[in-house]
């Protein structure tokens, strides 16, 4: 039986007239960027979107099959494919999957170091009423268990939790034994200035398999005056901390995070070129915690947020520099939005998740048995303001956790898909909520998006990063993917649980 | 939406701007003034049943080049904003159907397989593998 | 590399499949052998018994008295070891394995539900299903040793229904530790209950090859010439990797396949993230091509621009990505890592340009079709 071809137009022929799906939009250099539900975007020519919403696009042309492809248009000439769609927005709620990944210990709050943004150590070297007690951790981490994610990250911190070594002696091996018991994959780091460390500390974490996680302002001089101690030798003790937790643990195995300050800025080239000068190969360009300033100070953080914004780009510029002349160096904040924009998958970055990752994907538990919705929540704890502690481990379960007062608010506010600013924003899929950041720094957790440094920062961080995709310079590309692909790894479409 | 004169004949300089509530809605003036609030305070004031006029003040001092920069900004965030209500009710509904679809359990709420199977020798069995129909 | 010929069939009806031996055999040792006589043997009649069936370029005379084929065109491409499909009606002989190639194949069926305009092996609506399904039991049985790949092509092996899962479970009892890649439009996958069924056969080993030909469903649904297959295949894939079944996804190069070819890829990193492949790959001028192939014929040499940004595309996101059927002399040199020497023994040959090329041990060489239609930039390297 012989079989006849048939041309394009008996086939599918165009069709008269199309749909709209999800999308949203806004104006990106003279171009118009359109972003559908699942975060996959289209930069159109200007009009496009007074076309679409007037349905009056010539749907043989270039421009609708992009539209088509990128599943903002659909026709009667083919499915729409909702299943198809539906699935790839799941895929960005990944990490709502099994709930509270990061469970945060706080051992104690002693610590030597008085650094200008920490609000919660205390002086005294001397044990006690600021340590963690064995039937505090006992609790913390059952309550650890009661989270149904099968991958569990206990971080050790403080204070200085090296001050209560003994303290993390007890907890790691019950911890261990813990998530065994429970099918749970647990990982574990400390965060820790090193200043105190010894060959004994690092040698059992390393047999332990406990990560270590330190602060590194940048140069001596930044370093030093951010985080002052006793003898004013911070750098070069963590320096030395660095050193000798490498050689134990493994190179691998030692992370720097940078805290910027206000007097960081002027000084990012600096503070990253330290970061080349001891071979780590990433850096995160956190933002000014405004927790400190702010609530202090009581400044309106536009300015600050502006400094900040500047120091951001010029430190990207810097780092993508330092790539081309061929070291390795990735920023983490733009690996994270990265992810977001350019790839399907979602991140598990607490700070920048809808609904928000407050107590959903991490929890503080206090020395004190205090459950928090995050270490910002503790430090707001810290000045008292209560408004985040959700519980304590001595009198709630995980569910009495969550059905808090405290929790049950935020989380009626924990969704960018329906705050006022947000729900309508081009920006949303690549951005989150954050209800701790807007109660403590504009004493609302609704948060007033215009007045937001939190939204000035996401907004200016991924315009810029669109300029660069807008761009699409191929060995800024090639950099940029090489930072983003090293962390995602392919996954299946999720088998509903 | 009309284009008035920028200049006031007030001491205190403003930005003034006459809107068609049937071009634009009031939800589009509200999400836009709500933007422009860090920089003016934004009055609407209702003129006749389909009209209405904003008046953005500005906090801090400015120059008329400045304002009448900004006033055409406030009017494409205007525009912008009744082109995404437009947007927004033409996909709600859509919208509640795929949101409903990516967070409830597989095979719950999925379509059938669509189209045409599109074998012949399927298409003569009487008890086929899959319902048949022929490519036109 | 000679896959059939024929001769004069007698004593049997419908169809043997057996192993040649060139050899006399004992015999306890006949039987699914088939005798393949030389040239210059005699046939002592009662000595052939046992045996499945006798081959013979010559006559047989006296004839045996099992069943035998004779008179056959040319047997030297056929070896000890090769398991042939004998055919009553026609006295066809058709290699169906050939133990020391590269490449293996198993053919489920010449039906198709789509006709893609380049398809090199044109589908015929006749249910061939129980016959050829019969016969692949039997070469599984047979194959002997057991190669470490496997390919189930057609036509469209998921028209076999039933008849598929039966194979892949006797694939899966028999030679386990063989990776079966079966070639399928996918479409099937699309009904969940099909996709579970599958999944459920339980092979550790099996792999799909999903062709895919642009974002656009019209073009898509255009080159394979079946309206709403585009969506089928998609689904299909989905449903397939709901299920645990591995995919890769196939892109055949031609003109109406390269210009969107990026933002296929693009596609596909976005919508199919879970394929473990993607194989681009050369236009064989046979089947259907030549008639279509004002339509479908450029230049590989002139779309190596489109090649290298998709390769790239892919490359820094992660995706595995092969090239397959072109010549390292069509290709810009970066790109020579990613392509694979992918024609099968029986298909491939060099041209005259190629006996000096420094490259030749390395390159895939061509299509034995490539004689009449290929590239204008063939060049020693």
């Amino acid at each position: 039986m012989a079989r006849t071809f048939f041309p394009f137009e008996n086939l599918t022929p165009s069709p008269a007239s199309f749909s709209l799906l999800p999308f949203r939009f806004t104006r990106l250099n003279g171009k118009e960027l359109i972003v559908n539900e699942a975060g996959e975007f289209l930069i159109a020519p200007n009009g496009t979107v007074q076309q679409l919403a007037d349905q009056r696009l010539d749907t043989g042309s270039e421009l609708y099959r992009d539209l088509k492809a990128k599943q903002i248009v659909f026709d009667e000439a083919s499915s729409p494919l909702l299943d198809q769609l539906a699935t790839k927005i799941r895929s960005k709620f990944d990490q709502i999957n099994g709930g509270t990944k990061l469970h945060i210990f706080v051992v104690t709050l002693r610590c030597e170091h008085s650094c200008h943004y920490c609000q919660v150590s205390r002086q005294t070297t001397s044990r006690g009423q600021y340590d963690m007690s064995t039937g505090t951790a006992d609790r913390a981490i059952e309550l650890m268990m009661e989270s149904p994610s099968k991958e569990i990250t206990l971080e050790l911190q403080g204070g200085e939790p090296l001050l209560a070594f003994d303290t993390i002696q007890y907890i790691v091996p019950r911890a261990k034994e813990a998530a065994k018991a429970n099918g749970k994959h647990l990982s574990i780091v400390v965060t820790s200035n090193l200043a105190c460390v010894t060959d004994e500390i690092l040698t059992y974490f390393r047999d332990e398999g406990v990560k270590a996680s330190t602060s590194l302002d940048g140069p001596a001089f930044l370093h030093n005056k951010n985080r002052p101690r006793p003898g004013n030798n911070s750098y070069e003790k963590a320096i030395e901390g660095i050193e000798r937790a490498r050689a134990i643990l493994g190179y691998q195995n030692v992370a720097a995070l940078m805290t910027t300050t206000a007097a960081s800025l002027g000084h990012v080239k600096e503070i990253i070129d330290e970061y080349v000068r001891r071979e780590f190969h990433s850096v995160f360009l956190r933002p000014i915690s405004p927790y400190g300033f702010a609530i202090k100070t009581k400044q309106s953080t536009g300015y600050e947020m502006d400094r900040f914004l500047d120091f951001y780009k010029e430190g990207l510029a810097h780092i993508l520099e330092i790539n081309r002349k061929g070291y390795r160096l990735s920023e983490t904040y733009t690996k994270i939005v990265l992810t977001k924009i350019l790839t399907p998958h979602g991140t598990g970055y607490v700070d920048l998740q809808s609904p928000a990752g407050e107590a959903l994907n991490v929890l503080v538990y206090n020395y004190n048995g205090d459950v928090f919705a995050s270490d910002e929540s503790r430090m707001l704890a810290e000045m008292n303001d209560l408004t985040f502690r959700l519980g304590n481990v001595h009198r709630d379960s995980r569910r009495s956790i969550f059905l808090s007062e405290p929790a049950l608010k935020m989380f009626q506010v924990a969704c960018t898909q329906s705050l006022a600013g947000c729900s309508d924003c081009a920006f949303q899929a690549y951005c989150g909520a954050d209800p701790v950041y807007h109660h403590a720094t504009q004493g609302d957790m609704y948060g007033h998006r215009p007045t937001s440094g939190f939204c000035k920062r996401n907004m200016e961080v991924i315009r810029h990063l669109f300029s660069l995709i807008q761009e699409n310079d191929p060995e800024t590309m090639r950099i940029l993917w090489s930072w983003i692909a090293g962390q995602t790894e392919k996954r299946e479409p999720s088998l509903c649980a | 939406m009309e284009a008035p004169d920028s200049a006031s004949s007030e001491a205190s300089p403003k930005i003034a701007v006459k809107v068609d509530l049937s071009v634009t809605g009031t939800e589009s003036l509200m999400k836009a003034c709500y933007w422009f609030s860090v920089d003016f305070v934004c009055e609407i004031h209702k003129t006749e049943e389909t009209k209405a006029e904003v008046v953005l003040r500005p906090r801090k001092p400015a120059s008329p080049a400045e304002l009448a920069s900004r006033r055409e900004d406030f009017i494409s965030s205007v525009l912008d904003f009744a082109l995404r209500e437009r947007i927004e009710a033409k996909t709600a509904s859509i919208r509640d159907l795929l949101m409903a679809k990516a967070l409830s359990e597989a095979g719950i709420l999925e379509d059938e397989p669509q189209g045409v199977f599109g074998d012949a020798v399927e298409e003569s069995k009487t008890d086929g593998m899959f319902k048949i129909l022929g490519n036109a | 590399m000679r896959l059939t010929t024929s001769g004069i069939a007698r004593n049997f009806a419908g169809g043997i499949v057996g192993v040649v031996t060139k050899s006399d055999l004992l015999d306890h040792r006949r039987e699914d052998r088939i005798r393949l006589l030389g040239p210059s043997t005699t046939v002592v009649g009662d000595s052939l018994i046992g045996y499945r069936c006798v081959l013979s370029e010559g006559k047989l005379d006296p004839a045996p008295t099992i069943p035998y084929i004779h008179r056959i065109r040319e047997t030297d491409h056929l070896g000890d070891g090769d398991i042939v499909a004998l055919e009553a009606k026609t006295g066809l002989v058709r290699s169906l394995y050939r133990p020391y190639e590269r490449h293996h194949h198993l053919f489920a069926t010449a039906r198709c539900n789509s006709n893609c305009l380049m398809c090199s092996q044109p589908p015929k609506d006749h249910d061939d299903v129980v016959a050829l399904t019969e016969r692949n039991r039997e070469l599984i049985r047979l194959i002997n040793p057991h190669p470490n790949y496997l390919t189930i092509t057609g036509g469209e092996p998921t028209l076999l229904g039933d008849n598929l899962f039966a194979l892949m479970g006797q694939l899966r009892d028999e030679m386990a530790a063989t990776e079966i890649h079966i070639l399928t439009n996918g479409r099937t996958f699309a009904w969940p209950e099909y996709a579970r069924r599958f999944a459920q056969v339980g092979h550790p080993n099996i792999s799909l090859g999903v062709p895919l030909y642009s974002d656009f469903a019209a073009s898509h649904d255009y080159v394979v010439q079946a309206r709403g297959a585009f969506d089928q295949t998609v689904t299909g894939l989905h449903q397939a990797a709901r299920n645990g079944i591995r995919v890769e996804i196939r892109v055949v190069l031609h003109k109406l396949t390269i210009p969107r070819l990026t933002k296929l890829a693009e596609y596909i990193y976005r919508n199919l993230t879970f394929a473990e492949h993607v194989a681009l790959m050369g236009l064989e001028y046979i089947g259907y091509t030549p008639r279509n192939i004002n339509e479908l014929w450029i230049d590989p040499y002139d779309y190596q621009d489109q090649l290298e940004e998709t390769v790239e595309y892919l490359a820094i996101r992660g995706m595995n990505v092969s090239i397959y059927n072109h010549q390292l002399c069509i290709l810009r040199p970066k790109l020579w890592k990613y392509a694979k020497k992918s024609i099968s023994d029986w298909k491939n040959l060099y041209f005259q340009e190629c006996e000096n090329c420094s490259a030749q041990e390395s390159c895939g060489g061509f299509f034995q079709w490539a004689t009449k239609k290929h590239s204008d930039h063939i060049h020693a390297l």
